[in-house]
């Protein structure tokens, strides 16, 4: 029968485990170690509270998530509507220049009127 | 009623000043469960009794008392976060210890790359040490310092805090027969300093 290897003897040292212990020795005085709970729950609590911070309740997420969607939609549709007006008044510029309130664009715009037009007239 | 509060009924179950390690597992496991419902009580008198065990298991680890509490107060900080991971059949101290023991080594390895950048003078001195004016006591210490902390760790683990070599196995990672061989190779190299500090005295 074979007898398992438990690696190298060891030989307990009495002077050097005293002298270990005496180096190695934890604070015996209870209050440092009241403190030191004292210190461990309040980090512990700080922490919950950072992380109860940063975290979202579930339906607050959802709320937020509809209402950002809708806003992509309202603004969508603002920026297609402005786009169809503006596509409109050129045309209307080409078939009907007199229908063309120059004077009113170039108002809001702060340009001259054959600024206003050009502005009609390429779209932008 | 809590369960914490129940388990104080219970006597023996939350931990006094006076016996921090004395523990039965049942109190143990209703505390852990406790704890997991989000009862703070519950891992506060789990703290209080494993921190002086987790003080003993970093201090072993770290260079200095200073690192030694502040991987305490690491490793129950992250043991808190990652409760709900535990299994309450488990032994709740080897878990613990496992991560004060990762903890201890995440902050040596800081301290290694801050060293790098310091002058020598900076290492940080042990705990209230009264007799560290002792030449052997100084030698001893330095002699420590150079050991490879996996051997420190299982020199102080072992001789001092009286870890069994599979405790400590568990706790840092490695098998028992490594445990055992890093005992016999700190022991000698201690051995020979405290022979050499005595030939001279």
């Amino acid at each position: 029968m074979t007898q398992e290897y438990r690696g190298p003897e060891l030989v307990r040292d009495d002077d050097l485990t005293r002298e270990l212990r005496s180096i190695y020795a934890a604070p015996s005085d209870a209050s440092w170690w009241d403190a030191l709970e004292q210190r461990i729950n309040a980090r512990i609590d700080a922490a919950v509270i950072a992380d109860e911070w940063w975290t979202v309740p579930e339906r607050w997420m959802r709320a937020g998530l509809i209402a950002a969607g809708l806003a992509v939609i309202v603004a969508g549709a603002m920026i297609v509507r402005s786009q169809v007006q503006v596509t409109r008044m050129a045309y209307q510029t080409v078939v009907d220049p007199a229908s063309m309130d120059l004077p009113e664009v170039a108002r809001g715009a702060a340009m001259t009127e054959q600024q206003a037009r050009l502005r009609i007239l390429t779209g932008r | 009623m809590t369960a914490f509060a129940q388990a104080k009924r219970s006597p023996g179950l939350v931990p006094s000043r006076a016996r921090v390690v004395a523990e039965r597992p049942a109190d143990e496991r209703a505390l852990v469960l406790a704890a997991q419902r989000g009862e703070r009580e519950a891992f506060s008198a789990l703290v209080r009794t494993h921190e002086r065990r987790a003080y003993a298991v970093a201090r072993a680890i770290v260079v200095n008392h200073e690192d030694a509490e502040d991987a305490v107060q690491e490793a129950f900080l992250h043991a808190y976060r990652a409760l709900h991971r535990f299994l309450p059949d488990q032994a709740f101290g080897a878990w613990l210890h496992r991560i004060v023991a990762n903890a201890a080594l995440d902050i040596t390895r800081r301290r290694k790359v801050r060293d790098a950048d310091e002058l020598p003078e900076t290492v940080a001195s042990p705990f209230r040490d009264p007799a560290e004016s002792s030449e052997l006591r100084r030698r001893l210490q330095e002699a420590l310092d150079t050991l490879p902390p996996r051997q420190r760790a299982v020199i102080v683990l072992h001789d001092v805090e009286g870890f069994k070599h599979a405790e400590i196995g568990v706790t840092l990672g490695i098998p028992e027969g490594t445990a055992r061989s890093d005992l016999h190779y700190a022991r000698s190299q201690l051995r020979e300093v405290l022979g050499s500090v005595r030939s001279e005295l």
